[in-house]
């Protein structure tokens, strides 16, 4: 009479206990087979981070050329700009004038770039100038766009 | 038969368990063997084949300016290699067939992104050694374009590298890193224990096809990345100074001209900039005696650029006031020496202001005379002359400034007027920032510390401040010196229209053997605005060969480095006007 109620106990004890450790180890396997996938998952978006880490430092040492001095003095000469030796302000309160205006001294104008720098790869877009002919009497249409070479960074439209 | 075959299949059977057994134990043997004998050797080996050991290389740090400008930071650049063993045609699938490109097209392709000639790098890939190297430290554009070429015998080696973006900008103070990495000048290499950083080491489990197996890394040392310098200089007016002291070399046919500009309020240096200055990306190119920082390393006599400060002693002890009078010929005899003046005249009614406007030599001796040795060298050493300033760059000089007792008579007046000692740019244009300042002198900043990733700075220097003369002296002081911009004959070519500013002409021989050379140091020292001054500025040009019997030199450059700093900092024009103070009674 015991017996029979030891293996009445029993069966569902095993069943479950059996259950469980099927199901557990397919979960393991399941497991595992999503990890070996993930590995190589995970190595191709290192050398993807690796890519896009070289590809952020070629861009940047572009950006630090043309964010250089040098860049920039060569640009602004291009451009027939000069230092002006003479600061003056306007003060927005009351539209004062502080300091005397005078025009920039053109003749000892530094138009040459006289500091090295071996670290520039690249130079900023070359933009044409416009000329007004001192007879012209016509207004000179200025262009919407400005003139850039097309293999190179296209200037801010900002005037 | 029963009793028969019964007795074969039980003696089979023992056969058989017996053969059974010996297996059993034979494998039980092994099993022990392997799992528990030589378990942890086993284990190990498995391990090693394994197990990967790698060198996490730390980043060495940024060198950045006042406004976060980047002077100098690290990349990766690229050896590209190839081993001429395995070097043959390359097969490459273009739109799903399958192309076959000649070494020698190859080579071409190769020599077009290395910008090498074929026909120097045709030859390297001839032969049966395995490594042959085609170009050092290429950029990784390039370095990204040889890869894209898929040739299977070429190789690479990536490094760190140092990148200076603004070139030459501050070179001479930010120093340069060999080949190897190592910091050889400059800032590189004084402040290399905040720049460089700790490698790591790791190590990691790969599968047969090395690739990395997760959660098998163990990092037995954290890599340390180095930590940024910050500069107190601005890059921008760095450059405009470097660029306006080349220019005046080129013109003036001088050795090479320096600028240091200091922030009045704080101590901080804006700029010091010299001309040649080094490329520090390419300091071969520049030869070694222009490769240090002279505003700092260089002593030179300052020469009448002392008579402010001898000035300021007189005042300060009470033996003059602006309005003491002198008469004062164009000579004057000190023991066995006669001292002249920079120009002939007849003797001059002047005031002490007039003196300085002047620039008498004479009326400077006169000023100073009764003044005890020892009380202007006290004060010397207290405007920060005889040591090298609190920057400590590298090389720093001290100048040369004898003890009062060594002076003999004529060094004793010489001194007054800035011959018979030796002092560096930085050191002058610091003790004319204490005049500037109500009399505080405050140390000199170049680097304001070293930051790290958080943002947590460390290093910080010290701030020490020195009331060398009283605040009446250097405003009476600076007062005089207007006197110089406003009315002096080289001098009121520094002035910025619209500004109040003060300063003195310095032109000091330079002595050559047992006496002194044809050419000058000619510098230019003074602040602005006067009526609260912001920046001390000293320029100095080193034997100008056009201009080369007075200070004339110096006031250009001088000039326009003032106003490009007056106008990057929004200093306000001036509202009022200079006091008119008498120069000649």
């Amino acid at each position: 009479m015991n017996s029979l109620r030891k293996s009445r106990v029993s069966a569902p004890v095993v069943m479950i206990l059996v259950t469980g450790f099927v199901a557990v180890s397919l979960l393991h396997l399941l497991l595992t087979i999503l990890t070996s996938q993930s590995v190589y998952e995970l190595s191709d978006l290192k050398r993807e981070k690796r890519e896009l880490e070289t590809t952020s430092q070629i861009l940047s040492e572009e950006v630090s050329s043309l964010a250089s001095n040098q860049n920039l003095l060569n640009t602004a000469s291009r451009l027939g700009m000069v230092a002006n030796t003479n600061p003056v302000f306007l003060r927005l309160t009351d539209q004062a004038v502080l300091g005397q205006p005078l025009p920039a001294p053109i003749a000892s104008a530094q138009s040459t770039n006289l500091v090295a720098n071996s670290a520039m790869i690249i130079e900023s877009t070359q933009i044409s100038q416009v000329t007004v002919p001192a007879s012209t009497t016509e207004p000179v249409a200025i262009p919407l766009e400005p003139v850039v070479s097309s293999s190179l960074i296209p200037a801010s439209p900002t005037r | 038969m029963n009793s028969a075959g019964q007795t074969n299949i039980s003696r089979r059977m023992r056969v058989f368990l017996s053969l059974s057994a010996i297996l059993v134990l034979v494998f039980s043997v092994r099993l022990i063997d392997f799992q528990i004998v030589r378990a942890e050797q086993i284990s190990q080996l498995s391990y090693e084949k394994r197990a990967v050991a790698r060198t996490i290389p730390a980043i060495r740090g940024d060198i950045i300016d006042a406004n976060g400008t980047i002077l100098a930071t690290t990349v990766y650049r690229y050896d590209i290699n190839a081993a001429p063993a395995m070097v043959g045609p390359v097969e490459r699938v273009i739109d799903g067939a399958t192309q076959v490109t000649s070494v020698e097209q190859v080579a071409a392709e190769l020599a077009r992104i290395l910008q090498e000639d074929v026909a120097t790098l045709l030859p390297k890939l001839t032969g049966t050694s395995n490594y042959v190297n085609l170009k050092k430290r290429v950029d990784a554009d390039t370095h990204r374009q040889v890869v894209e070429l898929g040739i299977p015998w070429i190789f690479s080696d990536a490094f760190q590298n140092r990148l200076y973006p603004n070139g030459a900008v501050a070179g001479n103070l930010i120093g340069f890193v060999g080949t190897d990495g190592k910091a050889l000048a400059g800032i590189e290499r004084q402040f290399n224990a905040c720049l460089a950083g700790v490698d790591g080491q790791e190590r990691f489990e790969t599968g047969v096809d090395g690739i990395r197996i997760p959660a098998s890394a163990v990092v037995t040392q954290e890599v340390s990345h180095g930590r940024d310098v910050v500069l107190t200089i601005d890059a921008s007016l760095q450059y405009q100074a470097q660029q306006i002291l080349a220019s005046e070399v080129e013109r003036l046919d001088a050795d090479w001209a320096s600028a240091v500009v200091i922030e009045v309020k704080t101590g901080r240096i804006v700029l010091a900039a010299e001309a040649p200055s080094v490329d520090p990306n390419d300091p071969g190119k520049s030869p070694p005696e222009e490769r240090g920082a002279r505003a700092f390393q260089f002593a030179y006599e300052p020469g009448s650029t002392m008579k402010s400060l001898t000035a300021a002693t007189a005042i300060d002890l009470g033996f003059a006031n602006m309005g003491t009078r002198v008469s004062a010929p164009d000579s004057i005899r000190i023991f066995d020496s006669t001292i002249i003046d920079s120009f002939s005249h007849d003797t001059m009614q002047l005031t002490l202001a007039g003196v300085l406007r002047y620039s008498s030599n004479v009326g400077t001796i006169m000023i100073a005379q009764n003044i005890p040795a020892s009380s202007r060298y006290d004060y010397m050493l207290r405007f920060g002359l005889g040591k090298a300033s609190e920057v400590g760059f590298e090389g720093e000089t001290s100048g040369v400034l004898n003890d009062y007792r060594d002076w003999d008579g004529v060094t004793n007046m010489t001194t007054t007027f800035g011959q018979g000692l030796s002092t560096s740019s930085v050191q002058m244009t610091s003790a004319y920032q204490a005049l500037a300042n109500s009399g505080v002198r405050l140390n000199p900043v170049l680097v304001a510390g070293c930051r790290d990733e958080n943002g947590e700075m460390t290093s910080i220097p010290k701030s020490t401040a020195t009331q060398v003369v009283s605040a009446q002296t250097a405003q009476e002081v600076v007062l005089m010196l207007e006197e110089v911009v406003e009315d002096g004959a080289i001098g009121r070519a520094t002035s910025v229209p619209g500004y109040r500013s003060a300063g003195k002409t310095g032109t000091a021989e330079i002595p050559e053997g047992s006496g002194y050379g044809d050419y000058f140091a000619t510098s230019f020292l003074g602040m602005a605005p006067s009526e609260d001054p912001q920046y001390a500025i000293g320029v100095m040009v080193y034997k100008p060969k056009q201009v080369h019997t007075n200070s004339q030199a110096a006031v250009t450059a001088y000039q326009k480095i003032l106003s490009q700093v007056l106008l990057t900092n929004r200093i306000s024009p001036s509202t009022s006007v200079s006091p008119d103070i008498p120069t000649e009674w």
